[in-house]
């Protein structure tokens, strides 16, 4: 391939590093699961970590702390980050807003207010309990978002969107606030949840909330050609004979549900949806079919390195990962804001 | 209101009248006018009622006699003691609130802006929180909450600035601050014991529940200084409307008067945080209903602005004190308020265009 | 190759919002194998039947027909497989190349489950070769220039595959040579591929030049339809876009020229001495420079033009002098005194601007919007005098707004803005004005309203104005200096009757031309050389041209009233 004069030099370096790129993520990636497995409270050696997962000797204390505890979180972190990640990808593209992320739907604010609330009155306490009520938390704020959003001609424009989104998740935030001032078990059992984190799942968790990451992600994946048209406008894709109604439905409904399953199984992450597509752009190029698949190993990595950088920053506890990912995309943000032209909202 | 009913208010003229003395000169919309006389009369209203309801209930003679200073001493005991210096404060805490979400929805020309989504709400409760937690003396909170506030306003606007601001560059670094700060006070919550958190959890819900007088001439005073510069600056902020680069090509030093409407819009909303707390809502949402009702912002409509926040917290603060066997802080009821009218706004601005 | 399919329009009426009608009872046939172009004056709704035609937008009554069924009845991909349609308002991510845009365009003939085959990178290395870009293709779309991308554009259209192409405005923002380059191509993919291509232009003389049929609208309806040779005629231009013009016919067809209506008219006085004078300018966007120490100086009390290709840094020397941007070398006086002396206050009463696409707020009437020009003049406490009001209204009487002063800007038709905008300006009582691009948007009729309003001004009071021009022949006209620049550089300047050549215009807009003397005002004429006379090439034209008139009169006995 040739290109013409320099001013192809962004595009053509972009081209030639894509696939190497793939490579060093997928070695990266199993290095930082590898050391979610060994840190944590107490060091595992690599031996007992690898002898967890292929030949488990229950008598060995290193190996059952492995087993039950740091395989569920390990993989829940794998798939939390890559649904994150590619909801994320999926919104800006179908918003056509590099500010757009899973959580402008108000899921997380749903998610929280409906866990909060069977707290609330009903007094729940594990995690395994939390997951339904936050999923279908969620999944009530973003159908109501959608509603409002759509309603009258026009179908759901992106501005009208985020406007309810805001609307939305603020009013809930602000129901919840009540009832954790009223109860203050609520607010002890509620406010982990809240700073999102991996720690204390089974691995159940995992296998509930898997099927759903599953069909969004490879939905998403499927549809990454349509993202592709998006981007070029609405005039055009439907041009192109693009149903722009009906896709951007089944892109909403897929994101609506990776999201939901995220937040159900690890509370409110914020910034990996968010700032991983900016990430992985630099490399990929505006190519949805790369992007998307650069996410679902991107997501991940970040996520396990924020949950294992928690766990080392803070021993002999540890810092929840969703606030570690805040601390450390919100930086990314500022940065991002001043280096590139960011269309206005 | 129908289609062709608005048509018909968009073709006519509005009642302009220009306002002289000797070289002073206002241009005043009558409608506008009469807008803001009808809006401070609720305000009145709803004040009186706030000052009557309450475990000890007035009348209206009673209310209207003390606060006249004609009344009689149990009643005048209430009245200034508690209920008219609140009163007082939720009207001024309101105002400021509105005048500062319409300032910055100006000046960065964007309507989905406020002071606590760029970060400023989080900068001061970052700070409270910390005071409370660490059990520094309570005294202090407000003063550390003002400069938590302000102190993050400079940065974002310090951050923002690139050879000039850019709306949407300032937004984002807000959100960006915003996040960065609201992980850290999650991050306090999590690290202490619930028993101390929960009162800094209280902080961060914007409540009047313990104002004094204290806080009413805290209050008045600087409002008595940033009112008038504020509504100044409406002049300059019609102008800057029309983008930027017409406002330069007219005339208007526009980076100057943006970082004076940002100081200026920052001022109002820490001095209300100082006295309160954060309140949601009030100051993204009073210049939106102010400007669907009034038209776009212009000195008298920000003057309307103001009422309508006020009217909004009042109305807000009755509900919060006495809708509910338990009294709430305002700040869970503006949202709970705010929110409906404002997804009603949304769905029928979409069902209309 | 397939046939191309039958489109057509039948009673079709659009309104958006249920508000006017933009298209009233309209039907139109695309002739099959031709090119044809639609034009009239702005707001005429030729945009919008073109968007109703390719099923962007429903008609309210009426249907538009494809091979003789609804075409809202089609699958969305169907259509797409047949009409290839480019839209006005283009919108790409950065960093997208060239041939990642064109394979876009296979879309329709891809489902979700099937990746890209053999054949579709056929049709992509297709589409490429024919709009001339396989030499951009692994080159960023933004990085391109007007045309070329543009170009990368048609060829994202071409990969679809379609018989027929609907092109909206495809040369607006384009320069001469620009818009001739997208031109040829249509002509080219006509003639070399059989392409059926509809465009809606903005340009009399490129419809002539360029197309085989012509279509003719104005409020909603067509009011004529036919060959070129047809609709070149002085009377109907004058019905339909508002100007009385004439027709001059050569060896290449024919060529209208506009006339303006107060021709007569001519300021004598001033140009003694120089309003405006930069020296050594050098101004850039980072670290590109887009002015290379340019030196200029504008006559006082005179109407001056700035022209030159699109990027050639015209905008940025009015915006430099308009104090809108900084030189880093160089600098720049108004009558004398440099233009950083004096705050911008005092600025903005030596010197207005009227910028180029400024941002509407919504529902600011045209009286606020004028009165905002008195800003330089005003203090907060001293909002309002009379002599601001009569300032404005002043304004407003001579730019013809005072009809609609109350109503919101955003209802306004392109011209009646423009016209608010200026009226602005002139509020603002500067003695220097420059307009930036002031006609882009507008059809030929409200661009000569518009410049006779400036030439007007600059008679009555002795204003001095600098317009930045697209159009060179307009500038020529109206102008009584002319800077022509390239590369950021003063290619000529002088009057228009000394510097305007053919080897000028060849040199600095890269075309050919031949330049005559107009003999009613004394200033030059550029007309556009060749192409023109190879529209009679084809012998297909006379089979399809008849069929064109057979179906232009089936068409008018079905307007007729049945009863």
């Amino acid at each position: 391939m040739t290109t013409i004069k320099s001013a192809g030099r962004r595009s053509a370096s972009v081209r030639l590093g894509r696939r190497p790129a793939l490579v060093v993520i997928v070695v990266l990636l199993l290095f930082v699961a590898l050391l979610s497995l060994r840190i944590g409270s107490a060091d595992v050696s690599n031996g007992d970590a690898l002898d967890a997962l292929f030949s488990f000797d229950d008598s060995s204390y290193d190996q059952v702390v492995v087993r039950s505890l740091r395989v569920p979180r390990t993989l829940i972190g794998l798939g939390v980050g890559a649904a994150l990640a590619v909801a994320g990808a999926a919104m800006q593209a179908v918003t056509r807003n590099p500010l757009a992320g899973p959580s402008i739907f108000g899921i997380n604010g749903g998610a929280a207010f409906l866990l909060t609330l069977a707290v609330f009155v009903g007094n729940l306490t594990h995690p395994m309990q939390f997951i339904w009520f936050a999923f279908i938390g969620g999944f009530g704020a973003a159908a109501l978002v959608y509603a409002v959003a759509s309603a009258g001609a026009g179908g759901p424009s992106p501005v009208k969107l985020a406007l309810a989104g805001v609307i939305v998740s603020s009013l809930l935030g602000s129901w919840m606030t009540a009832m954790l001032l009223l109860d203050e078990q609520a607010f002890e059992v509620v406010r982990f949840w809240l700073a999102g984190s991996l720690a204390g799942r089974d691995v159940e968790v995992f296998w509930w909330v898997m099927p759903f990451m599953i069909v969004g992600v490879v939905g998403i994946a499927l549809m990454s050609n349509q993202l592709n048209i998006l981007a070029l406008g609405e005039d055009t894709a439907r041009a192109l004979g693009m149903r722009i109604r009906l896709v951007r439905f089944t892109i909403t409904f897929l994101v609506v549900l990776m999201t939901g399953a995220a937040v159900a199984a690890a509370g409110p992450i914020g910034f990996v949806g968010l700032a991983v597509p900016h990430i992985v752009r630099v490399v990929t190029g505006p190519d949805y079919r790369w992007i998307v698949l650069y996410c679902v190993l991107v997501g991940p990595l970040l996520l396990l390195t924020a949950d294992v950088a928690g766990r080392v920053v803070a021993r002999p506890s540890e810092l929840q990962v969703g606030i570690v990912t805040a601390l450390t995309g919100a930086p990314f943000l500022i940065f991002l804001a001043r280096q590139r032209r960011i269309a206005e909202l | 209101m129908t289609a062709s009913a608005r048509q018909v208010e968009l073709m006519s003229a509005p009642r302009l009248r220009v306002l002289r003395f000797g070289g002073v000169a206002f241009v005043i919309n009558l409608r506008t006018l009469s807008l803001i006389l009808v809006t401070f009369v609720l305000l009145v209203a709803a004040a009186c009622l706030a000052m009557m309801l309450g475990s000890f209930r007035l009348t209206v003679g009673e209310v209207v006699g003390s606060v006249l200073g004609t009344g009689n001493g149990e009643a005048d005991f209430v009245i200034w003691r508690l209920r008219f210096p609140r009163t007082l404060t939720v009207a001024m805490l309101g105002g400021a609130l509105a005048m500062s979400g319409a300032i910055f929805q100006g000046a960065v020309r964007n309507p989905l802006v406020s002071p606590d989504i760029i970060g400023i709400n989080a900068g001061a409760t970052l700070a409270a929180v910390f005071w409370i937690l660490t059990d520094m003396p309570q005294g202090a909170i407000p003063l550390l909450a003002f400069v938590g506030a302000m102190s993050v306003a400079s940065l974002v606007y310090l951050l923002s600035w690139k050879g000039h601001i850019s709306g949407g560059r300032l937004i984002l670094i807000g959100i960006g601050i915003n996040a960065l700060l609201g992980a850290g006070v999650t991050f306090l919550f999590v690290r202490y014991p619930v028993q101390q958190t929960r009162s800094a959890l209280a902080w961060t819900v914007g409540t009047a529940n313990n104002s004094d007088w204290a806080d009413v001439r805290l209050l008045a005073y600087s409002l008595a200084i940033l009112i008038p510069l504020a509504v100044a600056l409406m002049w300059s902020l019609r102008v800057m409307q029309l983008g930027d680069t017409t406002a330069r090509s007219v005339g208007l030093p526009i980076e100057r008067t943006r970082l004076l409407l940002i100081a200026v819009g920052s001022t109002l909303s820490a001095f209300a945080i100082a006295v309160a707390g954060p309140i949601g809502f009030v100051a993204l949402t009073a210049p939106h209903i102010a400007r669907m009702i009034a038209g776009p912002m212009t000195s008298g409509v920000f003057i309307f602005t103001l009422l309508v926040g006020a009217l909004f917290l009042m109305l807000s603060d009755i509900v919060a004190q006495h809708a509910l066997p338990v009294s709430l802080p305002v700040g869970v009821v503006t949202a709970a308020i705010g929110a409906p009218y404002f997804l009603f706004l949304l769905y029928r601005v979409n069902a209309r265009v | 190759m397939t046939t191309s399919p039958q489109l057509r329009a039948s009673n079709v009426t659009i309104s958006y919002n249920g508000a006017l009608d933009i298209v009233s009872d309209l039907d139109f046939d695309v002739p099959q194998g031709q090119i044809t172009s639609i034009i009239g004056p702005n707001g005429c709704g030729k945009s919008t039947l073109l968007r109703a035609m390719s099923r962007l937008m429903k008609p309210r009554l009426g249907s538009v027909l494809l091979d003789g069924q609804a075409i809202h009845q089609h699958s969305t991909r169907e259509v797409a497989k047949m009409l290839g349609m480019l839209s006005q308002q283009l919108e790409l991510p950065e960093m997208v190349t060239v041939e990642d845009l064109v394979r876009r365009g296979r879309y329709p003939h891809r489902s979700m489950w099937q990746p890209p085959g053999h054949d579709d990178q056929v049709a992509v290395d297709r589409a490429m070769l024919l709009a001339g870009v396989t030499d951009l293709r692994s080159r960023s779309v933004d990085e391109l220039s007007g045309g070329q991308r543009q170009r990368a554009w048609i060829a994202m259209v071409l990969a679809q595959d379609t018989p027929m192409l609907l092109l909206d405005e495809p040369t607006t923002y384009l320069d001469i040579a620009h818009s001739r380059e997208v031109l040829e191509l249509a002509k080219r993919l006509n003639r070399e591929d059989e392409k059926t291509v509809v465009m809606v232009l903005h340009d009399l003389n490129d419809a002539v030049r360029y197309s085989d049929h012509i279509v003719v609208m104005k409020d909603g309806e067509i009011v004529e339809r036919g060959g070129p040779q047809e609709i070149a005629n002085a009377e109907l231009i004058r019905n339909v876009f508002g100007v009385e013009c004439d027709i001059v016919k050569d060896a290449n067809g024919w060529f209208c020229i506009p006339r303006s209506k107060n021709a007569s008219i001519r300021n004598t006085t001033g140009g003694e001495s120089d309003a405006v004078a930069s020296e050594s300018l050098t101004v850039g966007y980072g670290r590109v420079p887009v002015l290379k120490s340019v030196s200029v100086t504008f006559p006082d009390g005179k109407l001056s033009a700035v022209v030159g290709p699109n990027a050639c840094g015209k905008s940025t020397l009015v915006k430099t002098i308009a104090r809108l941007l900084k030189s880093s070398e160089g600098s720049t006086s108004v009558h004398g005194r440099p233009i950083f002396e004096g705050s911008h206050r005092d600025f903005a009463q030596r010197v207005g601007l009227l910028s180029q696409g400024a941002a509407i707020p919504t529902d600011i009437r045209v009286q606020e919007l004028v009165m905002s020009g008195r800003f330089p003049y005003q203090r907060w406490y001293r909002q309002w005098s009379n002599e601001d009001q009569g300032e404005v209204d002043k304004a407003l009487q001579s730019t013809h707004t005072e009809e609609f002063r109350w109503r919101s800007v955003a209802t306004l038709s392109g011209g009646q803005r423009q016209r608010a905008w200026l009226a602005m300006a002139l509020a603002q009582q500067t003695p220097v004005l420059m307009l930036d691009e002031p006609t882009t948007f507008l059809d030929i009729g409200h661009q000569i309203e518009l410049l006779d309003l400036v030439s007007e001004m600059n008679c009555r009071s002795g204003l001095t104005a600098v317009m930045v021009l697209h159009d060179l022949s307009l500038a020529c006209r109206y102008a009584d200096y002319m800077v022509a620049m390239k590369d950021g550089r003063v290619a000529a300047a002088g009057a228009p009757e000394q510097i305007v050549s053919e080897s000028m215009v060849r040199e600095v807009f890269g075309v050919d031309c031949s330049v005559v003397t107009d003999e009613q005002t004394g200033r030059p004429l550029i007309l556009p050389l060749g192409t023109a006379n190879s529209l009679q090439a084809r012998p297909a034209d006379d089979a399809s041209s008849t069929g064109a008139a057979r179906n232009g009169s089936v068409n008018r006995t079905l307007k007729e009233p049945v009863g």
